[in-house]
Protein backbone atom coordinates (compact mmCIF):
# COMPACT_ATOMS: atom_id res chain seq x y z
CA UNK A 1 0.00 0.00 0.00
CA UNK A 2 1.91 3.07 -1.46
CA UNK A 3 2.30 5.42 1.95
CA UNK A 4 0.57 9.05 1.00
CA UNK A 5 2.32 11.76 2.13
CA UNK A 6 -0.21 13.34 3.71
CA UNK A 7 2.36 14.71 6.45
CA UNK A 8 2.93 17.85 4.13
CA UNK A 9 -0.34 18.94 5.56
CA UNK A 10 1.21 19.52 8.77
CA UNK A 11 4.23 21.35 7.94
CA UNK A 12 2.71 25.01 7.97
CA UNK A 13 5.21 27.06 6.40
CA UNK A 14 5.47 29.72 8.67
CA UNK A 15 5.33 32.42 6.31
CA UNK A 16 1.99 32.21 4.51
CA UNK A 17 2.25 34.87 1.38
CA UNK A 18 -0.14 37.25 2.04
CA UNK A 19 -0.34 40.80 2.18
CA UNK A 20 -1.84 42.73 5.14
CA UNK A 21 -1.66 42.08 8.69
CA UNK A 22 -5.81 41.03 9.09
CA UNK A 23 -5.10 38.41 6.14
CA UNK A 24 -1.78 36.87 7.74
CA UNK A 25 -3.39 36.55 11.29
CA UNK A 26 -6.49 35.23 9.27
CA UNK A 27 -4.33 32.75 7.33
CA UNK A 28 -2.36 31.12 9.84
CA UNK A 29 -5.43 31.02 12.72
CA UNK A 30 -7.37 29.03 9.94
CA UNK A 31 -4.27 26.90 9.31
CA UNK A 32 -3.65 25.88 13.20
CA UNK A 33 -7.22 25.67 13.61
CA UNK A 34 -7.19 23.16 9.94
CA UNK A 35 -4.46 20.91 11.79
CA UNK A 36 -5.73 20.84 14.84
CA UNK A 37 -9.16 19.83 14.25
CA UNK A 38 -9.21 17.71 10.77
CA UNK A 39 -12.97 17.38 10.68
CA UNK A 40 -14.01 20.46 8.94
CA UNK A 41 -17.37 19.88 7.72
CA UNK A 42 -18.16 21.51 4.43
CA UNK A 43 -21.52 22.49 5.08
CA UNK A 44 -22.42 24.37 1.55
CA UNK A 45 -20.99 24.31 -1.52
CA UNK A 46 -23.30 26.39 -4.08
CA UNK A 47 -22.74 25.20 -7.65
CA UNK A 48 -22.50 28.07 -10.22
CA UNK A 49 -25.12 28.27 -12.84
CA UNK A 50 -23.22 28.67 -16.27
CA UNK A 51 -22.29 32.57 -17.24
CA UNK A 52 -24.58 34.36 -19.06
CA UNK A 53 -23.71 36.56 -21.99
CA UNK A 54 -23.86 39.85 -20.53
CA UNK A 55 -20.77 38.00 -18.40
CA UNK A 56 -22.45 39.74 -15.20
CA UNK A 57 -21.17 37.12 -12.56
CA UNK A 58 -19.28 38.25 -9.35
CA UNK A 59 -19.44 35.47 -6.44
CA UNK A 60 -19.36 31.89 -8.85
CA UNK A 61 -18.62 29.75 -5.53
CA UNK A 62 -18.82 30.05 -2.07
CA UNK A 63 -17.08 27.52 0.27
CA UNK A 64 -18.43 27.92 4.12
CA UNK A 65 -16.23 26.18 6.14
CA UNK A 66 -18.27 24.98 9.26
CA UNK A 67 -16.88 23.23 12.17
CA UNK A 68 -19.40 22.74 15.26
CA UNK A 69 -15.69 21.86 17.13
CA UNK A 70 -14.81 25.17 16.05
CA UNK A 71 -17.52 26.74 17.42
CA UNK A 72 -17.20 25.50 20.86
CA UNK A 73 -13.33 26.03 20.84
CA UNK A 74 -13.81 29.11 19.99
CA UNK A 75 -15.77 29.36 23.14
CA UNK A 76 -13.01 28.02 25.21
CA UNK A 77 -9.83 29.22 23.92
CA UNK A 78 -9.09 32.79 24.40
CA UNK A 79 -7.10 33.03 21.54
CA UNK A 80 -9.59 33.04 19.00
CA UNK A 81 -9.89 30.72 15.75
CA UNK A 82 -11.37 33.19 13.24
CA UNK A 83 -13.94 31.14 11.59
CA UNK A 84 -13.22 32.64 7.64
CA UNK A 85 -15.79 32.24 4.31
CA UNK A 86 -13.53 32.64 1.33
CA UNK A 87 -15.38 32.76 -2.00
CA UNK A 88 -13.98 32.74 -5.37
CA UNK A 89 -14.76 35.18 -7.80
CA UNK A 90 -13.96 36.26 -11.34
CA UNK A 91 -10.16 38.16 -11.92
CA UNK A 92 -11.03 42.00 -11.78
CA UNK A 93 -8.59 44.65 -12.47
CA UNK A 94 -8.25 45.63 -9.18
CA UNK A 95 -6.75 42.02 -8.20
CA UNK A 96 -3.33 43.26 -10.22
CA UNK A 97 -1.06 43.73 -6.89
CA UNK A 98 -2.43 40.35 -5.19
CA UNK A 99 -2.12 38.45 -8.34
CA UNK A 100 1.78 39.70 -9.30
CA UNK A 101 2.31 38.84 -5.42
CA UNK A 102 1.67 35.23 -6.01
CA UNK A 103 2.97 35.34 -9.38
CA UNK A 104 6.16 36.66 -8.48
CA UNK A 105 8.35 33.15 -8.49
CA UNK A 106 6.35 31.68 -11.10
CA UNK A 107 9.54 31.40 -13.27
CA UNK A 108 12.22 31.32 -10.91
CA UNK A 109 14.42 34.46 -11.39
CA UNK A 110 13.99 35.35 -14.39
CA UNK A 111 13.49 39.00 -15.16
CA UNK A 112 9.86 38.88 -17.43
CA UNK A 113 7.20 40.82 -17.94
CA UNK A 114 4.87 39.41 -15.13
CA UNK A 115 2.86 42.89 -15.47
CA UNK A 116 1.75 41.61 -18.69
CA UNK A 117 1.20 38.12 -17.96
CA UNK A 118 -0.91 39.09 -14.79
CA UNK A 119 -2.80 41.70 -17.16
CA UNK A 120 -3.83 38.57 -19.29
CA UNK A 121 -5.12 36.85 -16.71
CA UNK A 122 -7.07 39.82 -15.28
CA UNK A 123 -8.70 40.45 -18.79
CA UNK A 124 -9.86 36.89 -19.26
CA UNK A 125 -12.36 36.54 -16.83
CA UNK A 126 -14.57 33.58 -18.71
CA UNK A 127 -11.85 31.30 -17.68
CA UNK A 128 -10.10 31.66 -14.04
CA UNK A 129 -10.81 32.22 -10.15
CA UNK A 130 -9.37 34.39 -7.47
CA UNK A 131 -10.28 33.12 -3.99
CA UNK A 132 -10.76 36.26 -1.30
CA UNK A 133 -11.68 36.48 1.72
CA UNK A 134 -16.15 37.43 1.39
CA UNK A 135 -15.85 41.51 2.95
CA UNK A 136 -12.42 41.85 3.11
CA UNK A 137 -11.52 45.66 3.19
CA UNK A 138 -7.98 44.80 1.88
CA UNK A 139 -8.95 42.63 -0.96
CA UNK A 140 -5.91 39.84 -0.43
CA UNK A 141 -5.59 37.21 -2.79
CA UNK A 142 -5.64 33.65 -1.26
CA UNK A 143 -5.09 32.15 -4.30
CA UNK A 144 -5.53 32.16 -8.30
CA UNK A 145 -6.34 29.30 -11.12
CA UNK A 146 -6.39 29.72 -14.60
CA UNK A 147 -5.89 28.50 -17.76
CA UNK A 148 -3.88 30.56 -20.67
CA UNK A 149 -4.59 29.19 -24.60
CA UNK A 150 -0.68 29.31 -25.42
CA UNK A 151 -1.93 29.81 -29.43
CA UNK A 152 -3.92 32.87 -28.10
CA UNK A 153 -1.66 34.63 -27.04
CA UNK A 154 1.63 33.84 -28.13
CA UNK A 155 2.53 37.54 -29.88
CA UNK A 156 2.07 38.28 -26.35
CA UNK A 157 5.84 39.48 -24.46
CA UNK A 158 5.23 37.57 -21.44
CA UNK A 159 4.36 34.29 -23.29
CA UNK A 160 7.15 34.29 -25.57
CA UNK A 161 9.51 34.82 -22.80
CA UNK A 162 7.77 31.96 -20.98
CA UNK A 163 9.06 29.68 -23.98
CA UNK A 164 11.44 30.87 -23.74
CA UNK A 165 12.46 30.11 -20.02
CA UNK A 166 10.53 26.61 -20.82
CA UNK A 167 12.81 26.05 -23.39
CA UNK A 168 16.04 26.93 -21.89
CA UNK A 169 15.00 24.94 -18.61
CA UNK A 170 14.17 21.97 -20.17
CA UNK A 171 15.60 18.59 -20.04
CA UNK A 172 17.04 16.77 -23.89
CA UNK A 173 14.79 13.92 -23.64
CA UNK A 174 11.54 16.04 -23.61
CA UNK A 175 12.85 19.19 -25.40
CA UNK A 176 10.96 17.97 -28.87
CA UNK A 177 7.85 17.38 -27.27
CA UNK A 178 7.91 20.60 -25.23
CA UNK A 179 9.01 22.46 -28.61
CA UNK A 180 6.04 21.55 -30.57
CA UNK A 181 3.40 22.30 -27.60
CA UNK A 182 4.60 25.24 -27.52
CA UNK A 183 4.93 25.76 -31.62
CA UNK A 184 2.47 24.01 -33.74
CA UNK A 185 0.07 22.57 -31.28
CA UNK A 186 0.24 26.07 -29.01
CA UNK A 187 -3.42 26.57 -30.45
CA UNK A 188 -5.07 23.60 -27.97
CA UNK A 189 -2.95 23.85 -25.29
CA UNK A 190 -3.41 25.95 -21.86
CA UNK A 191 -0.74 27.01 -19.44
CA UNK A 192 -2.27 26.15 -16.46
CA UNK A 193 -1.45 28.83 -13.71
CA UNK A 194 -2.27 28.06 -9.97
CA UNK A 195 -0.81 29.27 -6.91
CA UNK A 196 -1.93 30.23 -3.65
CA UNK A 197 -0.77 31.02 -0.03
CA UNK A 198 1.16 28.38 1.11
CA UNK A 199 -1.97 27.63 4.12
CA UNK A 200 -5.19 27.56 2.19
CA UNK A 201 -7.37 24.59 3.89
CA UNK A 202 -7.36 21.68 1.03
CA UNK A 203 -10.92 21.84 0.79
CA UNK A 204 -11.02 24.70 -0.99
CA UNK A 205 -9.13 22.54 -4.00
CA UNK A 206 -11.56 20.80 -5.32
CA UNK A 207 -14.66 23.22 -5.61
CA UNK A 208 -11.50 25.09 -7.05
CA UNK A 209 -10.38 22.67 -9.94
CA UNK A 210 -13.77 21.86 -10.41
CA UNK A 211 -14.56 24.97 -11.23
CA UNK A 212 -12.18 25.87 -13.40
CA UNK A 213 -12.45 22.69 -15.46
CA UNK A 214 -16.07 23.82 -15.72
CA UNK A 215 -15.85 26.84 -16.85
CA UNK A 216 -13.76 25.45 -19.70
CA UNK A 217 -16.22 23.39 -21.12
CA UNK A 218 -18.86 26.67 -21.00
CA UNK A 219 -16.48 28.70 -22.76
CA UNK A 220 -16.47 26.24 -25.45
CA UNK A 221 -20.48 26.92 -25.63
CA UNK A 222 -20.58 30.48 -24.43
CA UNK A 223 -17.74 32.39 -25.83
CA UNK A 224 -18.80 34.88 -28.47
CA UNK A 225 -16.81 33.48 -32.10
CA UNK A 226 -15.77 30.18 -32.75
CA UNK A 227 -12.21 31.02 -32.78
CA UNK A 228 -12.63 31.71 -29.26
CA UNK A 229 -14.47 28.65 -28.26
CA UNK A 230 -12.10 26.55 -29.84
CA UNK A 231 -9.50 28.19 -27.85
CA UNK A 232 -10.82 26.61 -24.89
CA UNK A 233 -10.88 22.92 -26.57
CA UNK A 234 -7.39 22.27 -24.50
CA UNK A 235 -5.75 19.04 -25.61
CA UNK A 236 -2.87 19.77 -23.42
CA UNK A 237 -2.22 21.81 -20.00
CA UNK A 238 1.33 22.93 -19.48
CA UNK A 239 1.74 23.03 -15.37
CA UNK A 240 4.60 25.07 -14.07
CA UNK A 241 5.31 24.44 -10.18
CA UNK A 242 7.83 23.53 -7.40
CA UNK A 243 8.43 20.67 -5.30
CA UNK A 244 11.09 19.40 -2.93
CA UNK A 245 13.19 16.86 -3.45
CA UNK A 246 15.47 15.12 -0.82
CA UNK A 247 19.05 15.94 -1.08
CA UNK A 248 20.53 13.23 -0.09
CA UNK A 249 22.22 11.55 -3.43
CA UNK A 250 22.92 8.20 -1.71
CA UNK A 251 19.72 6.73 -1.33
CA UNK A 252 21.05 3.37 -0.43
CA UNK A 253 22.79 4.09 2.99
CA UNK A 254 19.75 5.80 4.73
CA UNK A 255 16.49 3.52 4.73
CA UNK A 256 14.24 6.32 4.40
CA UNK A 257 11.89 5.47 6.46
CA UNK A 258 10.86 8.66 7.96
CA UNK A 259 11.82 10.97 4.97
CA UNK A 260 10.45 10.96 1.67
CA UNK A 261 12.34 11.15 -1.71
CA UNK A 262 9.62 13.98 -2.65
CA UNK A 263 7.35 16.26 -0.94
CA UNK A 264 5.01 18.16 -2.93
CA UNK A 265 4.08 21.57 -2.16
CA UNK A 266 0.61 21.52 -3.50
CA UNK A 267 -1.45 18.39 -3.23
CA UNK A 268 -2.92 18.03 -6.47
CA UNK A 269 0.78 18.22 -8.12
CA UNK A 270 1.14 15.16 -7.02
CA UNK A 271 -2.10 13.92 -8.84
CA UNK A 272 -0.76 15.57 -12.01
CA UNK A 273 2.54 14.35 -11.93
CA UNK A 274 1.40 10.82 -11.88
CA UNK A 275 -1.33 11.74 -14.56
CA UNK A 276 1.29 13.59 -17.27
CA UNK A 277 2.30 12.47 -20.45
CA UNK A 278 5.80 13.95 -20.11
CA UNK A 279 7.34 16.22 -17.08
CA UNK A 280 11.06 17.37 -16.45
CA UNK A 281 12.67 19.66 -13.15
CA UNK A 282 14.40 22.30 -13.49
CA UNK A 283 16.76 23.73 -10.62
CA UNK A 284 15.91 27.26 -9.05
CA UNK A 285 18.23 30.26 -8.80
CA UNK A 286 16.44 31.73 -6.18
CA UNK A 287 17.23 31.81 -2.54
CA UNK A 288 15.45 29.47 -0.76
CA UNK A 289 14.18 30.16 2.75
CA UNK A 290 13.08 26.65 3.74
CA UNK A 291 11.54 25.49 6.97
CA UNK A 292 12.63 23.42 9.61
CA UNK A 293 11.39 20.52 8.97
CA UNK A 294 12.49 20.61 5.20
CA UNK A 295 15.77 21.63 5.90
CA UNK A 296 17.00 18.03 3.71
CA UNK A 297 15.19 18.82 0.70
CA UNK A 298 16.12 21.48 -2.19
CA UNK A 299 13.36 23.06 -3.85
CA UNK A 300 13.08 21.71 -7.57
CA UNK A 301 11.01 23.47 -10.51
CA UNK A 302 8.86 21.14 -12.24
CA UNK A 303 7.26 21.43 -15.22
CA UNK A 304 4.49 18.75 -16.55
CA UNK A 305 1.92 17.93 -19.27
CA UNK A 306 -1.20 16.41 -18.86
CA UNK A 307 -3.75 15.63 -21.29
CA UNK A 308 -7.33 17.64 -20.89
CA UNK A 309 -9.06 13.80 -21.47
CA UNK A 310 -7.11 12.97 -18.06
CA UNK A 311 -9.10 15.69 -16.03
CA UNK A 312 -11.50 13.86 -15.18
CA UNK A 313 -9.67 10.98 -13.28
CA UNK A 314 -7.79 14.12 -11.88
CA UNK A 315 -10.62 15.77 -10.75
CA UNK A 316 -11.43 12.32 -8.88
CA UNK A 317 -8.13 11.47 -7.36
CA UNK A 318 -8.10 15.11 -6.13
CA UNK A 319 -11.49 14.35 -4.58
CA UNK A 320 -10.56 11.15 -2.68
CA UNK A 321 -6.89 12.61 -1.66
CA UNK A 322 -8.34 16.15 0.33
CA UNK A 323 -11.39 13.98 2.23
CA UNK A 324 -8.67 10.95 3.11
CA UNK A 325 -8.68 11.61 6.98
CA UNK B 1 13.52 63.10 -15.34
CA UNK B 2 11.88 59.67 -14.22
CA UNK B 3 13.23 56.84 -14.93
CA UNK B 4 11.23 53.43 -14.51
CA UNK B 5 12.94 50.16 -13.93
CA UNK B 6 12.72 46.99 -12.02
CA UNK B 7 14.15 45.09 -9.00
CA UNK B 8 14.01 41.26 -10.14
CA UNK B 9 10.27 41.60 -11.16
CA UNK B 10 9.96 43.95 -8.61
CA UNK B 11 8.78 47.24 -8.99
CA UNK B 12 9.47 48.53 -5.13
CA UNK B 13 12.88 50.65 -6.11
CA UNK B 14 12.89 52.62 -2.56
CA UNK B 15 13.39 49.07 -0.94
CA UNK B 16 16.24 48.33 -2.82
CA UNK B 17 18.16 51.71 -3.56
CA UNK B 18 18.76 55.12 -1.74
CA UNK B 19 19.10 58.48 -3.64
CA UNK B 20 20.38 61.83 -2.33
CA UNK B 21 21.89 64.59 -4.24
CA UNK B 22 25.12 63.18 -2.79
CA UNK B 23 25.65 59.48 -3.31
CA UNK B 24 23.07 56.57 -4.37
CA UNK B 25 23.14 53.30 -2.46
CA UNK B 26 21.94 50.29 -4.39
CA UNK B 27 21.50 46.71 -3.45
CA UNK B 28 23.57 43.97 -4.37
CA UNK B 29 22.25 40.93 -6.22
CA UNK B 30 19.68 41.62 -8.89
CA UNK B 31 20.75 41.91 -12.35
CA UNK B 32 23.56 44.07 -13.40
CA UNK B 33 20.78 46.15 -15.40
CA UNK B 34 19.13 47.29 -11.88
CA UNK B 35 22.57 49.12 -11.31
CA UNK B 36 23.62 49.97 -14.93
CA UNK B 37 20.61 52.26 -14.81
CA UNK B 38 21.34 54.39 -12.05
CA UNK B 39 25.10 54.77 -13.53
CA UNK B 40 23.71 56.07 -16.81
CA UNK B 41 21.51 58.45 -14.95
CA UNK B 42 24.02 59.27 -11.87
CA UNK B 43 27.21 58.62 -12.83
CA UNK B 44 29.30 61.47 -13.85
CA UNK B 45 27.49 63.29 -10.77
CA UNK B 46 27.62 61.05 -7.68
CA UNK B 47 28.65 58.04 -6.57
CA UNK B 48 26.74 54.79 -7.20
CA UNK B 49 27.67 52.45 -4.39
CA UNK B 50 26.30 48.99 -4.21
CA UNK B 51 25.80 47.61 -0.70
CA UNK B 52 24.03 45.55 1.69
CA UNK B 53 23.01 46.29 5.27
CA UNK B 54 23.08 43.49 7.91
CA UNK B 55 23.44 41.33 4.76
CA UNK B 56 20.14 42.09 3.38
CA UNK B 57 18.89 43.66 0.32
CA UNK B 58 16.32 46.04 1.93
CA UNK B 59 19.12 49.03 2.14
CA UNK B 60 16.31 51.72 1.38
CA UNK B 61 14.38 50.43 4.26
CA UNK B 62 16.98 50.23 6.81
CA UNK B 63 18.85 53.09 6.18
CA UNK B 64 18.37 57.12 5.86
CA UNK B 65 20.33 60.01 4.69
CA UNK B 66 20.41 63.37 2.49
CA UNK B 67 23.29 65.33 1.54
CA UNK B 68 25.19 66.08 4.69
CA UNK B 69 25.09 62.60 6.35
CA UNK B 70 23.63 58.87 6.19
CA UNK B 71 22.15 56.87 9.53
CA UNK B 72 22.63 53.17 9.86
CA UNK B 73 20.98 50.69 11.65
CA UNK B 74 22.50 48.97 14.38
CA UNK B 75 22.30 46.02 12.22
CA UNK B 76 24.85 47.39 9.80
CA UNK B 77 28.32 44.90 9.93
CA UNK B 78 31.44 46.63 10.64
CA UNK B 79 32.82 45.69 7.14
CA UNK B 80 29.54 47.18 5.80
CA UNK B 81 30.26 50.49 7.82
CA UNK B 82 33.75 50.49 6.34
CA UNK B 83 32.61 50.08 3.32
CA UNK B 84 30.19 53.14 3.07
CA UNK B 85 32.38 55.58 4.89
CA UNK B 86 35.16 54.79 2.22
CA UNK B 87 32.82 55.15 -0.99
CA UNK B 88 31.11 57.96 -0.20
CA UNK B 89 32.17 61.10 -0.48
CA UNK B 90 34.09 62.83 2.39
CA UNK B 91 31.83 65.48 3.47
CA UNK B 92 29.08 62.60 3.91
CA UNK B 93 28.99 61.76 7.81
CA UNK B 94 28.23 57.87 7.95
CA UNK B 95 26.48 57.25 11.39
CA UNK B 96 25.45 54.17 12.69
CA UNK B 97 23.19 54.26 15.52
CA UNK B 98 21.14 51.96 18.17
CA UNK B 99 17.29 52.40 17.68
CA UNK B 100 14.86 50.03 18.31
CA UNK B 101 12.97 50.78 15.63
CA UNK B 102 15.87 49.97 13.14
CA UNK B 103 14.35 50.01 9.65
CA UNK B 104 15.43 53.87 9.68
CA UNK B 105 14.11 53.91 6.16
CA UNK B 106 10.72 53.74 7.49
CA UNK B 107 10.44 55.34 10.63
CA UNK B 108 12.45 59.04 8.86
CA UNK B 109 11.68 60.93 6.10
CA UNK B 110 13.68 63.68 5.08
CA UNK B 111 15.79 66.03 2.77
CA UNK B 112 18.99 67.96 2.91
CA UNK B 113 16.68 70.74 5.18
CA UNK B 114 14.01 68.88 7.43
CA UNK B 115 13.13 65.58 8.77
CA UNK B 116 9.89 63.90 9.50
CA UNK B 117 10.24 61.28 12.34
CA UNK B 118 8.03 58.51 13.91
CA UNK B 119 6.62 59.44 16.55
CA UNK B 120 8.33 56.90 19.05
CA UNK B 121 11.74 57.51 18.00
CA UNK B 122 14.01 57.61 21.38
CA UNK B 123 14.85 61.25 21.92
CA UNK B 124 18.82 60.28 21.46
CA UNK B 125 17.85 59.12 17.82
CA UNK B 126 16.14 62.34 17.03
CA UNK B 127 19.20 64.11 17.96
CA UNK B 128 21.22 62.13 16.20
CA UNK B 129 19.53 62.88 12.92
CA UNK B 130 19.23 66.70 13.64
CA UNK B 131 22.85 66.66 14.36
CA UNK B 132 24.30 64.31 11.48
CA UNK B 133 21.41 64.88 9.04
CA UNK B 134 21.62 68.54 9.46
CA UNK B 135 18.13 68.72 9.51
CA UNK B 136 15.05 70.27 11.66
CA UNK B 137 13.36 67.46 12.92
CA UNK B 138 9.37 66.97 13.74
CA UNK B 139 7.65 64.28 14.77
CA UNK B 140 3.94 63.64 12.90
CA UNK B 141 1.59 60.98 11.08
CA UNK B 142 1.07 60.80 7.36
CA UNK B 143 -2.48 59.57 6.91
CA UNK B 144 -2.77 58.52 10.42
CA UNK B 145 0.55 56.07 9.75
CA UNK B 146 3.39 56.11 12.03
CA UNK B 147 5.50 55.35 9.31
CA UNK B 148 6.17 58.25 7.60
CA UNK B 149 9.20 57.03 5.97
CA UNK B 150 7.35 54.48 3.96
CA UNK B 151 4.36 56.60 3.23
CA UNK B 152 5.76 59.66 1.54
CA UNK B 153 9.29 60.75 -1.06
CA UNK B 154 10.79 63.95 0.34
CA UNK B 155 13.24 65.81 -1.80
CA UNK B 156 13.95 69.75 -1.28
CA UNK B 157 11.69 70.62 -4.00
CA UNK B 158 8.55 68.58 -3.30
CA UNK B 159 7.00 65.44 -1.67
CA UNK B 160 4.54 62.91 -2.55
CA UNK B 161 2.31 61.23 0.50
CA UNK B 162 0.02 58.47 0.86
CA UNK B 163 -3.32 59.22 -1.17
CA UNK B 164 -5.51 58.68 1.79
CA UNK B 165 -3.96 61.93 3.08
CA UNK B 166 -6.45 64.70 3.82
CA UNK B 167 -6.55 68.23 2.58
CA UNK B 168 -5.68 69.65 6.31
CA UNK B 169 -2.64 67.28 7.18
CA UNK B 170 -1.51 68.03 3.55
CA UNK B 171 -1.17 71.91 4.40
CA UNK B 172 0.31 71.53 7.63
CA UNK B 173 2.41 69.38 6.77
CA UNK B 174 3.43 71.45 3.36
CA UNK B 175 4.07 74.26 6.22
CA UNK B 176 6.34 72.36 8.54
CA UNK B 177 8.31 70.84 5.25
CA UNK B 178 7.90 74.08 3.66
CA UNK B 179 7.90 71.96 0.47
CA UNK B 180 4.57 71.87 -1.78
CA UNK B 181 3.06 68.24 -1.35
CA UNK B 182 0.55 65.70 -3.27
CA UNK B 183 -1.22 62.83 -2.30
CA UNK B 184 -0.96 60.62 -4.79
CA UNK B 185 0.03 56.68 -5.69
CA UNK B 186 2.92 54.85 -7.26
CA UNK B 187 3.74 51.42 -8.96
CA UNK B 188 0.12 51.27 -10.11
CA UNK B 189 -1.80 52.38 -7.12
CA UNK B 190 0.00 51.29 -4.36
CA UNK B 191 0.09 53.42 -1.56
CA UNK B 192 3.64 53.19 -0.16
CA UNK B 193 5.86 55.89 -2.03
CA UNK B 194 8.33 55.60 0.00
CA UNK B 195 9.21 52.10 -1.18
CA UNK B 196 7.81 52.07 -4.25
CA UNK B 197 9.89 54.98 -5.59
CA UNK B 198 13.05 57.10 -4.78
CA UNK B 199 14.38 60.93 -5.67
CA UNK B 200 16.35 63.80 -5.70
CA UNK B 201 16.40 67.07 -7.15
CA UNK B 202 17.17 66.39 -10.39
CA UNK B 203 15.86 62.98 -11.07
CA UNK B 204 14.14 59.96 -9.45
CA UNK B 205 13.24 56.14 -9.74
CA UNK B 206 10.21 54.27 -9.50
CA UNK B 207 8.78 50.65 -10.49
CA UNK B 208 7.80 50.28 -13.87
CA UNK B 209 4.49 49.15 -12.97
CA UNK B 210 4.16 53.30 -12.44
CA UNK B 211 1.53 54.31 -15.03
CA UNK B 212 1.84 57.77 -16.77
CA UNK B 213 -0.49 59.64 -15.14
CA UNK B 214 1.48 58.62 -12.26
CA UNK B 215 4.89 59.74 -13.74
CA UNK B 216 3.55 62.52 -14.91
CA UNK B 217 2.51 64.03 -10.82
CA UNK B 218 6.06 62.87 -9.86
CA UNK B 219 7.80 65.35 -12.32
CA UNK B 220 5.32 67.72 -11.72
CA UNK B 221 5.71 67.65 -7.97
CA UNK B 222 9.25 67.01 -7.64
CA UNK B 223 10.17 69.54 -10.58
CA UNK B 224 11.85 67.04 -12.41
CA UNK B 225 11.21 68.27 -16.03
CA UNK B 226 12.73 71.89 -15.69
CA UNK B 227 15.82 69.70 -13.54
CA UNK B 228 18.38 69.77 -17.10
CA UNK B 229 18.55 73.01 -18.28
CA UNK B 230 20.89 71.91 -21.08
CA UNK B 231 19.31 68.84 -22.18
CA UNK B 232 16.10 70.87 -23.27
CA UNK B 233 18.30 73.54 -24.55
CA UNK B 234 19.77 71.26 -27.27
CA UNK B 235 16.13 70.04 -28.10
CA UNK B 236 15.28 73.25 -28.48
CA UNK B 237 18.24 74.16 -31.06
CA UNK B 238 17.67 70.90 -32.71
CA UNK B 239 14.31 71.65 -33.64
CA UNK B 240 15.28 75.17 -34.30
CA UNK B 241 17.32 74.16 -37.42
CA UNK B 242 15.05 71.83 -38.59
CA UNK B 243 12.38 74.47 -39.14
CA UNK B 244 14.99 76.70 -41.08
CA UNK B 245 15.89 73.17 -43.35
Amino acid sequence: MPRRPMRHRGLVISRPLTFSQFARQSAARVASVYTAKRQMHIAEVLQKSPPNSAGNKTVKNKLKAKNEQLESSEEEEFDGNVQVDFAFFDPKADDFHGVKTLLQTYLDDKEWDLSGFVGLILEQTTVGSVVKIEDDEDNGIFSLVTTLNLGRYKDQKCMTEINEFLLKVSQKDVIDDLRSLLGKEAHSVGLLVSQRVTNLPPQLLPPLYDGLFNEVSWATEDEPTEELKNSFRFKFYIIITKFYRHKTADQKRKQNVNEEAIIYVKPEDEIFHKLSSWSFEFSLNSPQIAPHELRNYQQTGLVMAVKADKVSTFQQQLQSLIEEP
Amino acid sequence: MATRLQFENSCEIGVFSKLSNAYCLVAIGGSESFYSTFEAELADVIPVVKTSIGGTRIIGRLCAGNKNGLLLPHTTTDQELQHLRNSLPDQVVVQRIEEKLSALGNCIACNDHVALTHPDLVRETEEMVADVLGVEVFRNTIATNALVGSFCALSNRGGLVHPHTSVEDLDELSTLLQVPLVAGTVNRGSEVIGAGMTVNDWTAFCGSDTTATEVSVIESVFKLREAQPSAIVDEMRKSLIDSYV
